[in-house]
């Protein structure tokens, strides 16, 4: 409770509450992963079941709307798609997938960072050089082409039922572990000014280990940095799940996130189904939008330097 | 047995531009609950030789020859393990400016307690029990609020105090403060100082103060070092150097201080600054400083001569004896 008082007492809480943009990003990423996250609640049907699904129903429009070839039907909020699932449940069920992917390789991302950048930057010498030369080549390759690489050998070797089953593993840890520089050199930059400073020499005077005066005292000096990386990450990460899905790399289309829905709706654009694919991206664009626009306000009010009054 | 035992102390940085030898020769002895001031120039090594006692130098600063006895064992050949359980343990250290030294996103108790559970098998109800009692001791008012405040919400004076109940949290043998009072107020000043003293008598601690204030080594010390250029300049029990100094550059600080009765004059200064590394005269040190320098002085260096326990590095320190103080 006192916490709670405490926070509403901050500045940080005053300027989230004197700036509109910031409220709104907020407001709609949280409804966000609030529907991603009771997704099986709020959906009228199960859209990994194919029992539920009626290729009758199949290319259904939204409700406001109307098509050459079927009529809106009151069951599909935001119509069907070429199977004959609704819309609204995907879209639910893909919102969640693209969340929990773009989480989870961001935590990944984070773990192998935060660990490779505190050690890089702290013992320095050829440990720094190693890990930097390292990000420098792993940064040269863009992010796109590893996972492709990784991603289609995967599925050549292993075949694609296997795959289908490993899809969420997959993206993960290859997001996860192709955008590890990012972390790495911030956090490096971070520790590089931190550590000359007197408390970490007083923490090694007090007869401190190197890791727990890693941990323990440079890691949480670094942490505003990383904050707002992180909400850039993410939709970095949401995005290139996408975009690999997009290109049949991502999810598949029997559990299909954000992406794999704009592509499989992407096909039946020309034949006046717009809205298989259309919505998803606009709930796709929405979301990364506000996160981004969330992650600049964070920059703005944790960096003192671009306070603007 | 003595409690430190600094025995031909040397340290040097290999650079790009050969060895710098940044410390030469040190040799000094403190026993239990016994005081040392450190006196000198910036840049003449006092910080650096209290970094060697502990063993922390800086890359790609060396030990390079020489023993630091504490407690019956050798510091300079401890491996990393050993040293923790010493530092923070058996010695503690205070640094210049408690802003600096305490970490700012950490609460005091949270420091305190690390400190307490690294060297001891404590839970931390004790250790806070502990930390409560140290605050107490170094008499910062509602000690239990203080330890969840976080250091940018005390004053200057506070946070020394609290740096000093965290070297003395682990009951050390020895303490070494490193200019403790320099950042602070000087109404502040005397209070630290003051504590600090009365600490050190009350557990019997060992202290080395490094500082420039003469005034204040003069007070607090048992023995005194004086340091020039990485050499001992001039050793001895405080009041035999203070009232009786045998090496120019001691009477040269010694006239560098304001006093009462020179009140309205100018003050003296040593001309000229200390030579670097890099840079060291031939002969002795202090040579193109010295107004007593003789032909001798520019081509050898002076060993320290032993005076009856007070010694100086200078070809003329019985000379200088008849000559009487400065001031």
């Amino acid at each position: 409770m006192l916490k709670l008082k405490t926070f509403l007492d901050s500045d940080f809480f005053y300027q989230f509450k004197s700036d509109r943009v910031a409220i709104i990003s907020f407001s709609v990423i949280f409804l966000f992963f609030a529907a991603a996250l009771f997704a099986p609640l709020l959906s009228p049907m199960d859209p990994h079941d194919p029992s539920q699904i009626d290729i009758m129903d199949s290319e259904i429009p939204p409700v406001w709307s109307s098509s050459d070839y079927a009529e809106p039907d009151e069951r599909f909020l935001l119509g069907t798609d070429a199977q004959g699932r609704d819309m609204l449940s995907a879209i639910l069920y893909g919102l969640r997938i693209s969340i929990i992917i773009g989480l989870f390789a961001v935590a990944v991302q984070m773990g192998l960072g935060i660990a490779i950048g505190l050690i890089s930057g702290y013992v320095g010498g050829r440990v720094d050089a190693f890990f930097m030369r390292l990000a420098d080549i792993q940064l040269s390759l863009s992010t796109m082409m590893i996972a492709i690489i990784v991603l289609a050998i995967f599925q050549a070797s292993f075949g694609a039922e296997l795959y289908e089953e490993l899809a969420i593993f997959m993206l993960v840890m290859v997001i996860g572990i192709a955008e590890w520089p990012q972390y790495a050199r911030t956090i490096r930059a971070s520790v590089l000014a931190e550590k000359n400073k007197e408390y970490v020499d007083a923490a090694r005077v007090i007869g401190l280990s190197s890791p727990t005066i890693m941990v323990r005292h440079i890691l949480p000096n670094t942490l505003s940095p990383l904050l707002v990386i992180s909400t850039v990450q993410v939709a970095n990460a949401i995005i290139s799940e996408a975009a690999l899905s997009f290109l049949g790399l991502g999810m598949p289309v029997t559990m299909p996130s954000l992406g794999s829905l704009i592509s499989a709706g992407f096909e039946f654009i020309f034949s006046g189904s717009w809205w298989i694919t259309t919505i998803p991206s606009i709930v796709l664009i929405t979301l990364i939008l506000t996160i981004n626009l969330l992650g600049d306000w964070l920059r703005d009010v944790l960096n003192p330097k671009l306070y603007k009054g | 047995m003595a409690l430190l035992e600094v025995k031909n102390l040397h340290v040097e940085f290999p650079t790009r531009r050969g060895v710098l030898k940044a410390l030469r020769d040190v040799n000094f002895t403190l026993e239990k609950g016994e005081r040392l001031g450190i006196v000198g120039e910036s840049g003449a090594g006092k910080s650096l030789a209290a970094f060697a006692i502990i063993n922390l130098l800086s890359k790609p600063g060396r030990i390079s020859e020489g023993e630091i006895i504490f407690e019956g064992q050798d510091l300079s050949k401890m491996d990393d393990t050993q040293l923790r359980s010493v530092r923070g343990n058996r010695i503690s250290m205070i640094f210049q400016d408690p802003m600096m030294t305490l970490n700012p996103v950490l609460t005091i108790g949270t420091q305190m307690i690390e400190t307490l559970q690294a060297h001891r098998n404590i839970s931390k109800e004790e250790a806070r029990l502990i930390a409560i009692d140290r605050l107490n001791e170094v008499r910062i008012p509602s000690a239990e609020e203080r330890l969840e405040s976080y250091p940018h919400e005390l004053s200057g004076g506070m946070r020394q105090r609290v740096v000093i109940a965290i070297a003395l949290l682990t009951e050390p043998a020895m303490i070494i403060a490193d200019e403790p009072t320099t950042a602070l107020d000087v109404t502040i000043q005397a209070e630290i100082m003051s504590l600090m003293l009365d600490l050190c008598k009350m557990h019997n601690v060992g202290l080395i103060l490094i500082t420039h204030d003469l005034a204040v080594v003069s007070q607090v010390t048992q023995k005194i070092m004086v340091m020039y250029a990485g050499r001992v300049a001039e050793q001895g029990p405080t009041r035999d150097v203070i009232q009786n100094p045998r090496h120019p550059y001691t009477r040269g600080l010694m006239s560098a201080l304001p006093q009462q009765n020179q009140a309205g004059k100018r003050l003296y200064q040593i001309p000229g600054s200390m030579p670097t590394l890099d840079a060291m005269p031939e002969g002795c040190p202090f040579n193109p400083r010295c107004e007593y320098v003789g032909e001798r002085c520019y081509t050898t260096v002076p060993e320290l001569e032993d005076l009856g326990g007070h010694m100086a590095r200078c070809f003329k320190a019985r000379e200088l004896k008849e000559s009487g103080s400065l001031s």
